[in-house]
C-alpha cells in the first residue's frame, strides 16, 4: 500500500505538466537572447576545459557535433540540465545559479543547431524533463 | 587525514553467510594464481596476473550462451565520495568469492559479496588539501591483493599518494605496515617535494605485488601546459609488503654518475621531471624481473629544456625485483615530443618463434607499434631499425635524427595521417576534408610538432589519445596471441604557443594561434572529493574549425579496432572494427544514401579487453540508439580464432574500465566498470540465468 500512496503525488505532478509532455528540443525551446547570455557564462566558466569552440581539450569532451548530440539521444533536456548542474564546473559543481545553467544549456542547444523560439528555457529540472532530445529532427517538425 | 571505515562485517563471516562461499584454499606466498577449486575461480591482480594477460580459463560463458547473459547485480559508486564519478576505470579483483575494488571520487576501497554485490566493508582516507591538489584524482584503476597463506592484505594508493595496507577480512589498516597501515609515498623519495600537500605526484595504477615486494610508480599533471620543466621526477620504488619499508628506488631520470645521465645534455637531467611509470608494472616471478614502461619527460610536446635522448624516458626497463638494479632497457622513442608515452602494461608471453620456445615481452603503444623483446636479455625478437625521421623547426627544440621502428609485427593502428586517410565517402566530402586540412599539418608517424600560426594551426595527430592507451592489451597464454584494442581516429590538432607570463617556465606550450593560452587539466585533476573552486577562466574568442566534415569524422573508418597479434610469428591474425557505428554517422544523410556502411567502431581510447578460454570480450564506450536496442551500449564477445562476433548483451551504460571475470559457487560472472554521459560510476555484474 505504501508504494501506491507514494505514487499518487507523482501522478498529479505529471498531470500538471501534461500539456508539456511530448515536447521536442526541435520546437524552439529557448530564446536567442538566452543563448547569447549563456555564451558569456560558458566563456567564463566552461571554456577553459571544453574549449572556446566547444571542441573539448584534454579530457574534457567536445560539446558540439554528432557525438555530443547522439550521446544524449532519447534522453531529456532535464537529464542534460541536471548532469551539467550537479557536476559542472567539474571542480565546483552547483556553483552557478539555475538561471545561468539554463542559459548555458540554451547556448549549447543553439550551437548544436537546435532552433530558437520565443520562450526561454525553464530553470526547473522537472519541466525540462518533459522535453525530449532526439538527434534527428522528427518528421513534420 | 581522517580514516573512515564502515561496516566492519568480517569477510570470513560474510563467506559463512552466503551460499557463494568458496573454501578458503591454502595459498602460496604472493598473489594467488587464478584457479578453479570448489567452483571458485579468482582474479587476483589488476591484469588477472602479473604477466598482464587479462586472461581467465573460464568457459561457462561461451559463444553459445553469451547473448543470454543478464545482469546479476549492480554496485553504484556515488556514495564513495562527495560527488558522483563519471570516469570509473577500476578493474575489481575477485578472491574466494569476495570482490575488492576502488571506487568513487574519494577512491574508497570496498569489499563486496561476489554473488550479490552487497557491501561488506568500506575504507577511505579523507586527505583534504593533499587530495584536492593531487594530479591524479578519482577512483583510479584499482588495488592489489597479497597473502602469505595466513595474512590477507589489500594494498592501494590513495589520491594523495599514500600506500595503504588493509586487512582483507575487515578493511582495517594493518598496524604493522608503515605508520598505522599507511606509508607516505611523498617521503623517502630521493628528492624533496617541499610541501607534502602540494608536492606534485600521484598515481592511478594498482600496485604490483610479487612475493614480499610492492612496486609503485608515479604520475603527474598532464604535460600540455606544465608550470615548470623542473617538476617531480617519476622514480619507481619498491616496499616490503609486511612493514612498508622502502626496499629500493630506480631513478627513471638518472642521477649524476648513473648510467644514462649523459643522455641528458647540459646536465639537463638535474632540472627535468616526469619520466614516471603511470601504467601497470608487470613481473616475471621466475626470472625475478619487473618490467617498467616509462613515460616521457616534461613537457609533452616541447623538449628544448632537455636536449639529448633522455634515458629512461619512453623506455621499457627490466629491473631486478629484489634490488631494483637495471638488467636491460630499450628506448622506444628518443627525445620524445609527441605525448606518445608508454601507456600499456608489458605483456609477458611465452611463444614459439622459428621453432624455438621464447620468453618474450610485448608492449602495445599509442603509436600503433607492438614491440617484442626477449624478456631475459632485452634483445628485439625481430629487428627494430633506427629509421631517419623528419627534423622540425620549433625554435629551441632538440631533435633525434632517428627513431626505432619495429620490422614485425606490422603497425596495428594508424599512427600518422595523410591525405589518403581523409574521409572519402563522396568526392565532395573528400574535397571539403582537403580544404579543412589545408589549415593544418598532416604527416606520418613522428611528424614533429609545429608552432601554431593562423596559416597552420597545428599537426593533426593521434598522439595524446590514439592507439592503445592505459587499458593496454591482453593475451592468451596458451596460444601466444595478443588481443589489443586501439583507437585509429582519436585525433586532435597540436600546435605550440608561448605561454602568458606566470603560466610556465617552458618557452612553448600547447596553444592555438589567436587563442589565449590557458592551463589544460589532466584526468580527473581538480575533480576529486575535496577539490575547491577555482577562479573563473578568461573569455575566449572563436577557435579553429572542428576536425569534422559536414558533421562526419574527418578521417576514414575504422574508428576503433581490436587486433589479434600472433606473437609466435609477428603477424596480425585478424583485425575487426570494435563498436557500433556511432548514431551521427549511421544516420547521416550521406551514409543513408549510400545504403549504409560496414560497422565503423568508435573513436575512444577507454577500451580494455578480457580474454577467456574461447572469447575476447569488450564493451562499447559510446552510447548508441539503434533499431536493435534502446539508448545504451553493447558488451560484445568475439571468437578468439577468427574475430567473428558470437554474442552481444545490452549495457545500460558504457564501459569505462576493463572487464574481468571470476567464478563463485560454480557460476561465472563478468564485471564491467561503467560510467559516462548521465550515468555515474557503476559496476555491473553479468551471469547466465538460472544456473547456481
Amino acid at each position: 500500500m505504501r508504494a501506491l500512496l507514494l505514487m499518487i503525488p507523482v501522478a498529479l505532478a505529471g498531470a500538471a505538466f501534461a500539456q508539456e509532455a511530448g515536447k521536442s528540443v526541435w520546437q524552439g525551446i529557448y530564446t536567442v537572447e538566452q543563448a547569447d547570455r549563456g555564451a558569456g557564462v560558458y566563456a567564463q566558466r566552461c571554456g577553459a576545459c571544453h574549449g572556446a569552440a566547444l571542441n573539448g581539450t584534454g579530457e574534457a569532451p567536445p560539446l558540439i557535433g554528432g557525438e555530443f548530440v547522439s550521446h544524449w539521444d532519447t534522453m531529456t533536456v532535464g537529464d542534460l540540465y541536471d548532469r551539467v548542474r550537479t557536476t559542472m564546473p567539474q571542480n565546483d559543481p552547483q556553483s552557478l545559479s539555475r538561471e545561468d545553467y539554463a542559459d548555458v544549456l540554451a547556448f549549447l542547444l543553439k550551437t548544436n543547431g537546435f532552433p530558437a523560439g520565443s520562450q526561454p528555457l525553464d530553470k526547473r529540472s522537472e519541466v525540462l524533463a518533459t522535453i525530449g532530445i532526439t538527434a534527428e529532427k522528427p518528421a513534420g517538425m | 587525514m581522517k580514516i573512515i571505515t564502515t561496516l566492519p562485517l568480517s569477510v570470513a563471516a560474510a563467506l559463512l553467510l552466503t551460499t557463494a562461499a568458496g573454501a578458503q584454499t591454502p595459498a602460496k606466498e604472493g598473489t594467488v594464481a587464478a584457479r578453479t577449486t570448489n567452483g571458485v575461480a579468482n582474479w587476483t591482480t589488476y591484469n588477472a596476473d602479473l604477466k598482464g594477460s587479462r586472461y581467465s580459463p573460464l568457459d561457462q560463458i561461451n559463444a553459445g550462451n553469451f547473448g543470454n547473459l543478464e545482469i546479476a547485480w549492480r554496485f553504484k559508486t556515488d556514495i564513495l565520495g562527495s560527488r558522483p564519478e563519471y570516469k570509473l576505470e577500476s578493474t575489481p579483483l575477485a578472491v574466494d568469492g569476495i570482490i575488492y575494488t576502488t571506487g568513487g571520487t574519494r577512491r574508497a576501497v570496498v569489499a563486496l559479496n561476489g554473488a550479490t554485490g552487497e557491501l561488506l566493508w568500506q575504507f577511505a582516507l579523507h586527505e583534504g588539501k593533499r587530495s584536492a591538489e593531487s594530479p591524479r584524482a578519482l577512483s583510479g584503476r584499482g588495488l592489489s591483493y597479497w597473502t602469505d597463506g595466513t595474512k590477507r592484505r589489500i594494498l592501494y594508493v590513495t589520491i594523495g599518494y599514500r600506500l595503504v595496507s588493509l586487512d582483507a577480512d575487515t578493511g582495517r589498516p594493518d598496524p604493522e605496515f608503515g605508520e598505522n597501515g599507511v606509508v607516505d609515498l611523498k617521503k623517502d623519495f630521493d628528492q624533496d617535494l617541499g610541501d607534502l600537500d602540494t608536492g606534485e605526484v600521484g598515481v592511478h595504477s594498482a600496485p604490483a605485488v610479487s612475493g614480499n615486494t610492492i612496486i609503485i610508480g608515479a604520475a603527474f599533471r598532464e604535460g600540455f601546459t606544465p608550470k615548470t620543466h623542473n617538476n617531480t621526477k617519476g622514480y619507481v620504488r619498491a616496499f616490503d609488503v609486511r612493514t612498508g619499508k622502502r626496499m629500493w628506488t630506480f631513478h627513471t631520470v638518472p642521477k649524476p654518475g648513473e648510467f644514462g645521465y649523459d643522455s641528458w645534455l647540459n646536465k639537463s637531467a638535474d632540472v627535468n621531471g616526469n619520466t614516471g611509470v603511470w601504467t601497470q608494472v608487470s613481473v616475471d616471478e621466475e626470472l625475478g624481473l619487473a618490467y617498467l614502461a616509462v613515460e616521457s619527460p616534461t613537457s609533452d610536446f616541447f623538449g628544448g629544456k632537455r636536449p639529448g635522448n633522455n634515458l629512461f624516458g619512453n623506455s621499457l626497463v627490466a629491473v631486478d625485483l629484489k634490488t631494483g638494479d637495471r638488467k636491460w632497457h630499450f628506448q622506444l622513442i628518443h627525445h620524445e615530443i609527441w605525448d606518445l608515452d608508454n601507456s600499456s602494461a608489458p605483456l609477458l608471453m611465452d611463444v614459439t618463434v622459428d621453432g624455438k620456445p621464447r620468453k618474450v615481452v610485448g608492449l602495445p603503444s599509442k603509436q600503433g607499434f607492438f614491440y617484442v623483446f626477449d624478456r631475459a636479455t632485452g634483445v628485439p625478437v625481430w629487428p627494430i631499425k633506427e629509421t631517419k625521421v623528419p627534423k622540425g623547426n620549433v625554435p629551441g627544440e632538440w631533435y633525434s635524427p632517428t627513431q626505432p621502428i619495429p620490422s614485425k609485427p606490422p603497425v596495428y593502428s594508424r599512427n600518422g595521417y595523410l591525405e589518403s586517410d581523409l574521409i572519402d565517402f563522396t568526392p565532395e566530402l573528400k574535397k571539403k576534408a582537403l580544404e579543412l586540412t589545408s589549415k593544418y599539418q598532416l604527416g606520418p608517424v613522428y611528424t614533429p610538432p609545429i608552432v601554431s600560426t593562423p596559416e597552420k594551426f597545428g599537426v593533426i595527430n593521434n598522439w595524446a589519445q590514439g592507439g592503445t592507451n592505459w587499458p593496454g592489451g591482453s593475451f592468451d597464454p596458451e596460444t601466444g596471441i595478443a588481443y589489443v584494442y586501439a583507437c585509429g581516429t582519436c585525433i586532435s590538432s597540436t600546435g605550440l604557443q608561448p605561454p602568458p607570463p606566470g603560466l610556465s617556465d617552458i618557452p612553448l606550450v600547447v596553444g592555438v594561434a589567436g587563442q589565449p593560452v590557458t592551463m589544460i587539466k589532466g584526468p580527473g585533476e581538480g575533480a576529486g572529493a575535496d577539490s575547491p573552486a577555482v577562479a573563473p577562466a578568461p573569455g575566449a574568442g572563436s577557435g579553429p574549425p572542428r576536425l569534422a566534415v559536414d558533421g562526419l569524422p574527418l578521417m576514414k573508418p575504422p574508428y576503433g579496432t581490436i587486433s589479434a597479434i600472433d606473437v609466435n610469428n609477428g603477424t596480425i591474425k585478424w583485425q575487426i572494427a570494435h563498436g557500433e557505428t556511432p548514431d551521427f554517422v549511421r544516420n547521416h544523410p550521406v551514409i543513408k544514401a549510400m545504403g549504409g556502411i560496414p560497422r565503423t567502431g568508435q573513436a575512444t581510447y577507454q577500451i580494455g579487453t578480457l580474454v577467456t578460454k574461447t572469447l575476447v570480450i569488450a564493451g562499447e564506450n559510446q552510447f548508441t540508439t539503434t533499431p536493435d536496442h534502446p539508448r545504451g551500449a553493447m558488451l560484445r564477445a568475439y571468437d578468439k580464432q577468427t574475430g567473428k562476433e558470437v554474442g552481444a548483451v545490452f549495457m545500460p551504460s558504457t564501459q569505462s574500465g576493463s572487464p574481468m571475470t571470476y567464478m563463485i559457487g560454480g557460476k561465472q560472472y563478468i564485471i564491467v566498470p561503467t560510467s559516462g554521459g548521465n550515468s555515474s560510476g557503476e559496476f555491473i555484474a553479468y551471469a547466465l540465468p538460472g544456473k547456481k
